[in-house]
């Protein structure tokens, strides 16, 4: 079963950031759908879909890579399955 | 695929991580009907039995749904059929020993706190009725995760006094049991009017009669959220600052029903209500008073807070119906005054008195709950002071609940701290004028006219 998350991550602007979340969600055997990213006052906010096959790697799996992701690189990494971004905000 | 913004996604991630947004409460009926009987061991084994066979899995479904969706899930806890209605003793230990297995089998699934140890006496006493309001301070202050609830009136049957002097009665000895603790055994016991039956807040939670073997029932929450989309507005005007309110509530409760439909699924349990309740934290911007206080107060109590909070429980309400079509439980927004940093300080600063509690209670839920008050307060002022609130539900067919604490030892002024969710308060003032003549004449309070609807 295929399975969509939204990967958000929030923190102070440094090079490689975004490469260091794809690389991450690669490792894992998981996909970039779609992505944006702004760095604005030297913040950095980036919003990823993600989906992966669940034969292939876990949403435990994924989510503990990427907060370790971005403990190093100093990022709030959040990973959420899209369905609360659905519920809350369309009927 | 349903089109999600930038804005929305972000808006989540805020309301979770900055505002405190999370979801109060998983809580499972079960119904122990099954398991009724009059030899209280056998009652005791099998409702253990049931309980961790039923709800066993209540923890891990929710810490599940919790690392899945990104929403904490406060807590975990499990209500239950009236226990007066299960166990057929006019014998106060049986009940005694039927809450200890209770305990037991919380402690074992590792739930936050059972509800039930309860009964229904708007009307009068059974001998079950009788023995379990004995049972409750031996059982309350024996136990660590048991909550008791007594309902002593509604709008269809009038108020019990009788019943209301005996719960100040029983207040009075868990006080006394419970002194070490700060009293915290009064936190665990609710006196209400039109208790209803599948709610999921403690120390009121039960499951009711008509309700069906096992359900889930999901309380909200959320009021740094509605605080935060308040102060950011300050120049709204009053219908704009109530849709705002509905605009956000509706948010908080899409969440509620998400995690209602996945944990009952998960459970295999029938999806029961959302409580579209604003419940406060003592967290700093986890607070009613801080809504009413952004919707422009100066402190919670001034004049206008009554007017201000029957506002914002409407709009809470508007918006959470339009997210759920399972509402039940309480529904409105919570005034705990040791749990709402906020609203104890008001307390402490003279500025919010039990009188203004008590209007407050008239335009929202639950009533006034976790008020400290002095430790030698007399049985009959207690008593009354019930017996007002129990009046407002009665008149206004409307749940209203007293969580009162009598401070063991402690007099005006005094703090008490409770601890966790339930926070620290000042022991407040009680008029100190006798009403014993009122109070000892026994009885009921008729129904009101309210109550022929048919």
């Amino acid at each position: 079963m295929r399975t969509s998350v939204i990967v958000t991550a929030l923190g102070p602007d440094s090079h490689g950031l975004l490469a260091s979340v794809a690389t991450t969600v690669a490792e894992q055997n998981a996909n970039v759908d779609d992505v944006s990213q702004t760095v604005s006052n030297r913040m950095f906010t980036m919003i990823m879909f993600v989906s992966f096959d669940e034969t292939e790697t876990t949403m435990a799996a994924l989510k503990d890579a990427l907060e370790a992701t971005g403990e190093r690189v100093g990022l709030q990494i959040n990973v959420q399955h899209e369905n609360i971004f659905k519920f809350m905000h369309r009927i | 695929m349903v089109f999600i913004t930038e804005h929305e996604i972000l808006e989540t991630v805020s309301m979770i991580r900055s505002e405190n947004l999370d979801v109060r409460a998983v809580t499972m009926g079960i119904s122990l009907t099954d398991c009724a009987g009059r030899d209280p061991r056998s009652v005791a084994a099998r409702a253990h039995a049931k309980i961790v066979q039923r709800a066993g899995r209540l923890v891990g479904v929710a810490d599940e749904i919790e690392h899945k969706y990104g929403i904490p899930i406060v807590n975990k806890r499990v209500s239950l059929t009236p226990i007066a209605h299960v166990v057929g003793s006019d014998d106060p230990a049986a009940y005694v020993e039927v809450a200890h297995a209770l305990d037991a089998a919380a402690e074992q699934i590792g739930i936050d706190f059972v509800g039930g140890f309860s009964c229904l006496v708007q009307k009068g006493f059974t001998r079950a009725d009788s023995a379990l309001i004995e049972a409750i301070p031996e059982a309350i202050s024996g136990t660590q995760r048991v909550c008791s609830s007594v309902n002593v009136a509604s709008t269809r049957a009038g108020i019990n006094m009788d019943a209301v002097v005996r719960m100040a009665d029983v207040l009075k000895s868990v006080s006394r049991r419970t002194a070490a603790e700060d009293c915290i055994g009064c936190a665990k016991i609710v006196v209400f009017c039109n208790v209803p039956e599948d709610n999921p807040f403690m120390a009121g939670a039960m499951h009711g009669s008509g309700e069906p073997e096992v359900s889930v029932n999901v309380a909200i929450s959320g009021p740094g959220v509605v605080r935060n989309a308040v102060a950011n507005h300050p120049e709204a005007s009053l219908i704009e600052l109530a849709d705002l309110i509905k605009r956000t509530t509706f948010k908080i409760t899409r969440v509620g029903e998400l995690v209602a439909r996945e944990a009952s699924q998960m459970l295999g349990a029938q999806m029961g209500i959302i409580d579209l309740s604003l419940a406060p934290t003592p967290a700093v911007g986890d607070s009613i008073a801080e809504i009413l206080e952004s919707m422009g107060l100066g402190q919670v109590g001034a004049p206008g807070t009554t007017a201000a909070l029957a506002m914002l429980n409407d709009a809470v309400k508007k918006g959470g119906t339009m997210a759920t079509s399972s509402t039940g439980g309480l529904s409105g927004a919570f005034i705990p005054v040791s749990e709402d940093a906020a609203m104890a300080k008001a307390a402490a600063d003279g500025v919010l008195s039990i009188e203004k509690l008590e209007a407050m209670t008239a335009v929202c839920s639950l009533g006034l709950d976790m008020i400290v008050v002095p430790g030698d307060i007399p049985r009959n002022a207690l008593a009354g002071v019930i017996a007002d609130v129990m009046a407002i539900g009665m008149i206004n067919s409307k749940t209203t609940g007293a969580r009162l604490i009598p401070a063991y030892g402690k007099t005006v002024g005094d703090w008490v701290t409770l601890g966790g969710l339930f926070g620290e308060a000042p022991v407040m003032a009680v008029s100190s004028a006798v009403n014993d003549v009122f109070m000892q004449r026994g009885g009921r309070i008729p129904a009101p006219l309210q109550s022929l609807t048919n």
